[in-house]
């Protein structure tokens, strides 16, 4: 199977799956919904259009830098400022990083990896609000889902790593496949985008940790320092 | 010359007070020796540095002419019934050192220039580098003078770690005091006997009253593994 692989930092991002009304929440990682409706944006389907083939796509993601959450209370006004819209309280992950991989027929994520580059529609990361900060497509690989979110370096900034230890363990949230045990469910399937009556369903997900090593490490080669070994005694 | 190690207390209440105050520390080491003579000669100067091998583990390292007396250190930051200090003999091991030796050294320094803030400015002034590219080659512009060349990794690389990069704020007086600080781990090779001793006894760059400059030495073994 071959495997597209995503980048999705920016200093903002919200990914919520089931938001109603004035609170608008996020997910701590993103959701297939949200990057499945990405994608069609940058192929330029329209929200009334039907999906397809990008129904069938395997969702994976990795927790490279999980980020903090935000609150945003809103207090939007008309532009004369006669008439408020409804306060909300708005969620988003700040300074997070995600790997996303998204697996299926290899003449299909090669056309997503094309379109990505050029794509028809803006790109956001959730929201509108929120752009992502660099190119999103990371490129195909022809491995597994799994191997690539196992094997891809870690996308966390210098900065992260640098306080991290050795050796970390991220995250991992993927579609469950039949047989997977303890899995979760999550109203994250997407069926339709179209305004008028937008469908999800249900969603099987499995969370594990997967090791990276981390070469930032500032305590990697440091070793003890001893000075008065040397002076005897 | 002597190279001292005193552990300091962290819970104690003059130990809060010398860690956060790198101006407070430096009367206080000021302080250990009667004599000025004692603190300063020509050559050689008294240096101090404080590690942290590990939590709430902090150490004091001196190196200076004259044999220090930290009783006071002990009484205000340490652990008065149970542990002094651990002062040694430096001239011995500096008397060895020759050109060829390899040894692991750990040095925290402040990497500054001079410059003009703007073109017009009279003046010139200290700036600290912030970047650990440009702090990593301010210690290797300046290895050469100082008697030792930085070994080489196997990668090509210098055999240098930076940690503990900070800018540190104190107040010195009625005046704030701004340092850039850094540490640097890694393994050198002596070049030159002669200013390499002068480098241990005298301190490397500015800062040295605040704890930047003393350079010490280990034992290389271990750590050669990267070669």
């Amino acid at each position: 199977m071959t495997v597209l692989l995503l980048k999705l930092a920016g200093p903002l991002q919200a990914w919520g799956s089931s938001s109603r009304f004035a609170r608008r929440g996020t997910e701590i990682a993103p959701t297939k919904s949200g990057v499945i409706g990405m994608l069609a944006a940058a192929k330029g389907i329209r929200r009334t259009e039907p999906l397809t083939d990008l129904l069938g796509l395997e969702f994976g993601v990795r927790l490279d830098q999980p980020g903090q959450i935000l609150r945003d209370f809103q207090t939007a006004r008309s532009l004369d400022g006669r008439h408020s819209a409804p306060l909300t309280y708005r969620f988003y992950l700040s300074d997070a990083i995600f790997l996303a991989a998204v697996q299926g027929d290899a003449a299909l994520i090669h056309d997503l990896a094309g379109a990505l580059k050029r794509p028809c529609y803006p790109l956001y990361l959730g929201r509108r609000s929120c752009p992502p900060a660099g190119p999103v497509s990371l490129g195909v690989e022809d491995i597994g889902l799994d191997d690539a979110l196992k094997t891809w370096p870690w996308q966390a900034t210098d900065r992260y790593r640098r306080g991290a230890p050795r050796i970390v363990q991220l995250e991992v949230i993927r579609d469950a496949r039949p047989g997977d045990q303890d899995t979760e469910t999550h109203p994250d399937e997407p069926v339709s985008f179209d305004p008028a009556h937008r469908q999800h369903t249900w969603r099987s997900v499995l969370r594990r940790h997967v090791p990276v090593t981390n070469d930032l490490a500032e305590s990697s080669g440091v070793i003890d320092h001893d000075p008065l070994s040397l002076l005897g005694g | 010359m002597f190279l001292t190690r005193f552990q300091i207390n962290p819970a104690r209440r003059g130990a809060r007070k010398l860690l956060s105050s790198p101006q407070a520390m430096h009367a206080a080491v000021r302080a250990a020796f009667p004599a000025s003579d004692d603190y300063e000669r020509p050559g050689s100067r008294t240096l101090w540095r404080l590690d942290t091998p590990a939590t709430a583990t902090v150490y004091l390292y001196i190196t200076s002419p004259g044999r220090p007396d930290l009783t006071h250190l002990v009484e205000q930051a340490g652990w008065p019934t149970t542990a002094t200090w651990d002062t040694r003999e430096y001239d011995p091991l500096l008397g060895t050192l020759q050109p060829g030796q390899r040894w692991a050294f750990r040095l925290t320094a402040n990497p500054a220039h001079s410059g003009r803030k703007t073109a017009e400015a009279k003046e010139t002034q200290r700036f600290g580098y912030v970047r650990e590219s440009e702090q990593e080659q301010w210690l290797l512009r300046r290895a050469t003078r100082l008697g030792f060349a930085v070994a080489t990794q196997r990668d090509g690389r210098p055999n240098l770690r930076l940690h503990h990069r900070r800018t540190l704020s104190f107040s010195r007086g009625a005046y704030p005091v701004t340092l850039t600080t850094v540490t640097y781990d890694g393994i050198l090779e002596v070049t030159d006997g002669e200013a390499f001793r002068a480098t241990l006894t005298g301190g490397i760059g500015h800062a040295k009253a605040y704890g930047c400059g003393l350079l010490t030495l280990a034992a290389a073994e271990g750590a050669t593994a990267g070669r």
